[in-house]
């Protein structure tokens, strides 16, 4: 991506994913800490790759000569965690917010930028799958979307 | 959504030609229409893509018995696929262009006439259809930049999901 040809909708939508990625960070350190064994394993690794995905969404937004939104302090939690069901449950929807985000970088104009926002879809389709437990038909649309 | 809207702006644009002549000249002195855009061959090859997935589930679901959940379950998700990509595409009755499209109305898909070609073993076949996911998942990938926002964020769903299942298969092949 090119720091000179890309427009405000590009960055708007690039900024979304991020703030969505910085929640994502936050919101795994919350879960992370009532996980136990291959849940807890699971949790860290996905805090990672959050971690990797925000960083990549901060140099973009630099090379386009923007300034990356910051993480807010703290974020208020969509539920209580209190346990391994409700910490799975935020992990999902963690996921479920991030692949959203992700489908409005997909909308952008550019080949590129587009091309990542799907395979950045893909790979938060792939953990909420798994945290789910089972799969759905179209991820990243809510699912009143195609009824 | 916006798609509704694109669906009426092709169906609209599609029916111009006609009005502009009627009264005219009749039908039979317009020029042939304009080949379809890359938009709605990327749309064709999804559409034909998703049959044809369902068609292997189909057929891997008959000879697998026992995994005919897991697999039902990802051909109910394929069925959704093609119904919604179906929707995005009105191709006007008559037009040379039609031939070799699916009809866009809603019809069995994966029925017994659509039998795919599959490798005999469970192992072998379910690695074939992880490969076949992936391959679809990619070829929608490929297609974005060729259409337009709406489009590129159904096809990178789809594509997502398309990729869920490939974990799926690897889970059930153990």
């Amino acid at each position: 991506m090119s720091g000179t040809a890309v427009g405000p909708g590009t960055v708007s939508a690039l900024q979304a994913a991020l703030a969505a990625e910085h929640a994502a960070v936050y919101g795994y350190g919350v879960a992370g800490a009532y996980l136990d064994g291959p849940a807890r394993t699971a949790a860290t690794a996905d805090w990672y790759a959050h971690q990797v995905a925000r960083d990549t969404l901060e140099a973009m937004l630099r090379q386009a000569g923007a300034k990356p939104v910051a993480a807010a302090p703290a974020y208020q939690l969509p539920h209580k965690v209190n346990g391994p069901v409700s910490a799975t449950a935020l992990a999902v929807l963690l996921e479920n917010r991030v692949t959203a985000a992700y489908l409005g970088v997909v909308a952008v104009s550019d080949p590129a930028v587009r091309q990542f926002g799907a395979r950045a879809m893909a790979a938060a389709a792939g953990r909420a799958a798994s945290w789910r437990g089972r799969t759905v038909a179209f991820p990243g649309f809510p699912p009143s979307a195609f009824s | 959504m916006a798609d509704r809207t694109r669906r009426g702006v092709l169906a609209a644009a599609a029916s111009l030609p006609l009005l502009a002549v009627s009264g005219c000249k009749g039908v039979g002195a317009l020029a042939p229409p304009p080949r379809p855009g890359p938009d709605v061959r990327v749309l064709r090859a999804a559409i034909a893509a998703e049959e044809a997935m369902i068609a292997r589930y189909g057929t891997a679901i008959t000879r697998f018995p026992g995994l005919a959940k897991t697999l039902a379950g990802l051909r109910a998700e394929h069925r959704l696929h093609l119904a919604e990509l179906r929707t995005r595409l009105v191709i006007p009755p008559g037009s040379p262009y039609r031939s070799g499209f699916t009809s866009p109305s809603p019809r069995p898909a994966g029925s017994p006439g659509a039998a795919a070609a599959l490798p005999a073993g469970q192992a072998a076949a379910l690695d074939f259809l992880q490969t076949a996911e992936d391959s679809a998942a990619a070829a929608l990938l490929r297609g974005l930049p060729a259409v337009p926002p709406s489009l590129a964020q159904l096809l990178a769903s789809v594509a997502a999901s398309e990729s869920t299942h490939v974990a799926v298969l690897r889970s059930a092949a153990g």
